[in-house]
């Protein structure tokens, strides 16, 4: 089954009097539980087809369906709570609420969703960074924390809400390579685990072994998948 | 819960910008509370020096009286008068309405000056000192002197320093040493020097150009207790004494009837008249037949009752159960269905200038709050628009793992209500502990603005329950305007906003 299917996607961005044609009507189509590699040279349009199946970006043409809905045609709230509850981000600067501490955050989502109990939240997220090796780190700030440390959390974050999707921008892009290599291990187990998607932009050779299929785009358009 | 927790550390995170918003909300709510303080004191003080002091709730003119203007209308002209008010008061006391109704008569009269100087002009009130006392028990107190039983004049030291400063005469009662405490400035100055009378001769002034001087003896020194400057314009005589002074006559003198030897000598064309002014009383052989002498004292005396003489002015007050505005709109109602013939008009209105004077200061306290509030607002926006812009890749990591717009919304209004909260509160505290300091310190003026302004003589700024809920309200919307649109750029952040700036 596919959880991501694009076809004919294309995006053009104003830059002062040009035009940015950032993807030139990209089809592809994403299976459950997949392990994908986005890769490509700066400016080949992988984050921009990273932001299209996030939803957080609107298409210029073309149709992006997450789960079997085409979200061109949903409200706001409708495409935030997709977010939600189908999609998870890591961020390449590991973007996380710098006043609530590492428990807290992972706890976010699940408090926005508002399904579970705090009980059952709390219990939730600890053992998620029990699982990402953040154990003994509950209490502590973003601040407090390593690059390393954080991208865990913000991978902890991402899982919680168990979703279809989790999206990667580059997300060893700012770690050294001990401690990239081993988010990417983590995403990895977590994907056989777990069944999640994960979905990981890179320009970085050695992060495609832990890929088990990889989307090559150029100038906008996928030249291999 | 999330929101609160997120908002209320995000104020310790941008301790900068918390401080800089908590800062002006402290510096508003201050300023707010100080500001509606005055308004509330200027109002309360004026409500206890005017209306409990001098006016009543309400002053009733003739229904013929165009100007409503009544009080304080230096050089203006005489009021109509209000006839047979004998049989208006109980009518008027059966609207249910008062608690006193006071007739008053009101002109303007020359004190002539018998030391060859200039005269003096005042205002004299003819009322009738024992209901005044009445309707007024707290309005002054008695510095020198007696207060009149039925008959007399009494001058406040407001009158007696205006009287001096273009008379150049001090009056003082008869058998009361001159009480230095009592001068005006100029008065000080020329003392022990003064010239000094014990009795005043007025002039009144009427349209019908028919008034009397009649010469009083001054009874006693009075000081209202608030605006005495202001109310010095005016001089207390009885009624009796007022009526004669303003050249108003009994009911008897007007149905007076002319016989027709007197209508004869009236249409004479005689050249000898002046035969008729020798330096004899007439005698009745010279008059005719039919005319007998009546003595002008026995002209003067009136055997109706004193209500039943001609006033200028009704002043009242209502009951305390009757509320001032809707009051005034159930007198002026009642007035006009039960066919009497008067008006109901504010002492605002009947004071003129004075009145028109506490509006204008009312008025320049309202849009300084108003300024106050404008700035306070154009300040928080600012500096909440640049702390919005400058966390967008918080915000729009937010919205990116799921937080809807509301969630910024509500994240952004706690922070500014946690800051309002805490420093507005601040700001309202102190502001109330300044007023209290203000009490007591007691600032004094003899300056007429600054005493409309204060309310009185003492600067008594007050701020109760009503002021709190007032400032509560006002420092409530300066938060939630001042919100609007910071709220709406943080709204208007999208994810790709925060990703964009990865």
């Amino acid at each position: 089954m596919n959880i991501v299917e694009i076809n004919g996607l294309t995006k053009d961005y104003p830059l002062d009097k040009t035009i940015v044609h950032a993807l030139r009507g990209v089809d592809l189509k994403i299976a459950q539980g997949s392990l994908m590699s986005i890769i490509g040279p700066s400016g080949s349009g992988k984050t921009t087809l990273l932001n299209m199946i996030g939803c957080v970006d609107k298409a210029t043409a073309g149709t992006v369906k997450i789960g079997g809905v085409d979200i061109s045609g949903l409200s706001d709230r409708q495409i935030t709570d997709l977010r939600l509850h189908k999609v998870g981000f890591i961020f390449q600067t590991f973007n996380l609420i710098p006043v609530l501490n590492t428990l807290e955050n992972v706890e976010f989502p699940l408090l926005l969703m508002g399904k579970l109990s705090n009980a059952q939240i709390r219990a939730k997220a600890k053992k998620l960074l029990d699982a990402v090796g953040l154990g003994d780190y509950f209490n502590h700030r973003p601040g407090e924390l390593s690059g390393g440390q954080r991208q865990r959390v913000a991978i902890a974050r991402a899982l919680v809400t168990e979703p279809s999707i989790v999206l990667a921008d580059e997300p060893t892009a700012n770690l050294d390579s001990v401690t990239g290599a081993s988010i990417l291990n983590l995403m990895q187990s977590m994907n056989k685990e777990l069944g999640t998607t994960f979905i990981f932009s890179t320009h970085d050779p050695d992060v495609l072994q832990y890929a088990r299929s990889i989307v090559k785009i150029h100038d906008g358009r996928i030249v291999e998948a | 819960m999330l929101s609160i927790k997120i908002a209320w550390r995000n104020l310790f995170r941008h301790r900068g910008k918390s401080m800089v918003i908590g800062a002006i909300l402290f510096l508003g709510a201050f300023l707010l509370t100080l500001g509606n303080s005055v308004i509330s004191g200027m109002e309360k003080g004026l409500d206890k020096s005017v209306v409990g002091g001098f006016t009543g709730d309400v002053i009733l003119i003739s229904k013929e009286q165009q100007d409503p203007v009544v009080l304080l209308n230096m050089g203006g002209k005489p009021v109509k008068d209000i006839l047979r008010f004998d049989t208006l008061r109980p009518k008027l006391e059966s609207a249910g309405l008062f608690k006193n109704i006071l007739p008053v008569g009101k002109g303007f009269a020359l004190a002539l000056n018998e030391q060859d100087g200039v005269p003096g002009f005042a205002f004299l009130l003819g009322v009738n000192f024992r209901q005044w006392k009445e309707m007024f028990p707290e309005s002054m107190r008695i510095m020198q002197g007696n207060y009149p039983d039925s008959t007399g004049l009494l001058m406040s030291t407001g009158g007696l320093d205006q009287l001096y400063s273009t008379m150049g005469i001090w009056f003082q009662p008869k058998g009361f040493p001159i009480d230095t405490a009592l001068l005006g400035k100029d008065a000080k100055e020329a003392y022990p020097h003064l010239t000094m009378q014990n009795d005043i001769v007025f002039m009144g002034f009427n349209e019908a150009n028919s008034t009397s001087d009649i010469r009083l003896p001054l009874d006693g020194i009075s000081k209202f207790k608030a605006l005495n400057k202001i109310w010095g314009h005016f001089l207390f005589v009885d009624i009796a004494s007022y009526r004669r002074c303003m050249g108003y006559f009994s009911e008897a003198d007007q149905s007076a009837s002319l016989s027709a030897t007197q209508k004869s000598l009236l249409a004479s064309d005689n050249d000898n008249l002046d035969a008729l002014f020798g330096t004899e009383p007439p005698t009745p052989a010279a008059l005719g037949p039919d005319q007998t002498i009546i003595a002008p004292k026995q002209i003067l005396t009136t055997t109706l009752p004193e209500e039943a003489g001609a006033y200028q002015l009704v002043l009242t007050r209502f009951l305390p159960s009757v509320d001032r505005s809707q009051g005034l709109d159930s007198l002026q109602r009642f007035l006009e269905t039960s066919g009497i013939p008067l008006q109901a008009v504010t002492w605002q209105k009947a004071s003129g200038v004075v009145g028109s004077m506490t509006i204008i200061i009312k008025i320049a306290l309202n849009v300084f709050v108003f300024l106050l509030f404008f700035v306070a607002i154009i300040i928080i926006v600012n500096t909440l628009s640049m702390a919005a812009m400058e966390r967008t890749s918080e915000i729009g990591m937010m919205r990116a793992v799921g937080a809807q717009k509301s969630f910024i919304t509500k994240m952004f209004l706690l922070e500014t209500g946690f800051l309002s909260v805490v420093f507005g509160g601040l700001g309202i505290l102190i502001g109330v502990a300044t007023v209290l300091v203000v009490r007591w310190w007691g600032l004094t003026t003899e300056n007429d603005i600054l005493q409309l302004l204060y309310g009185g003589d003492t600067f008594k700024p007050l701020f109760g329950i009503a002021d709190l809920i007032l400032t509560v309200i006002q420092l409530t919307l300066v938060t939630f305007l001042a919100s609007i649109y910071p709220v709406r750029v943080a709204k208007s952040i999208t994810p790709l906003d925060a990703i964009s700036r990865d």
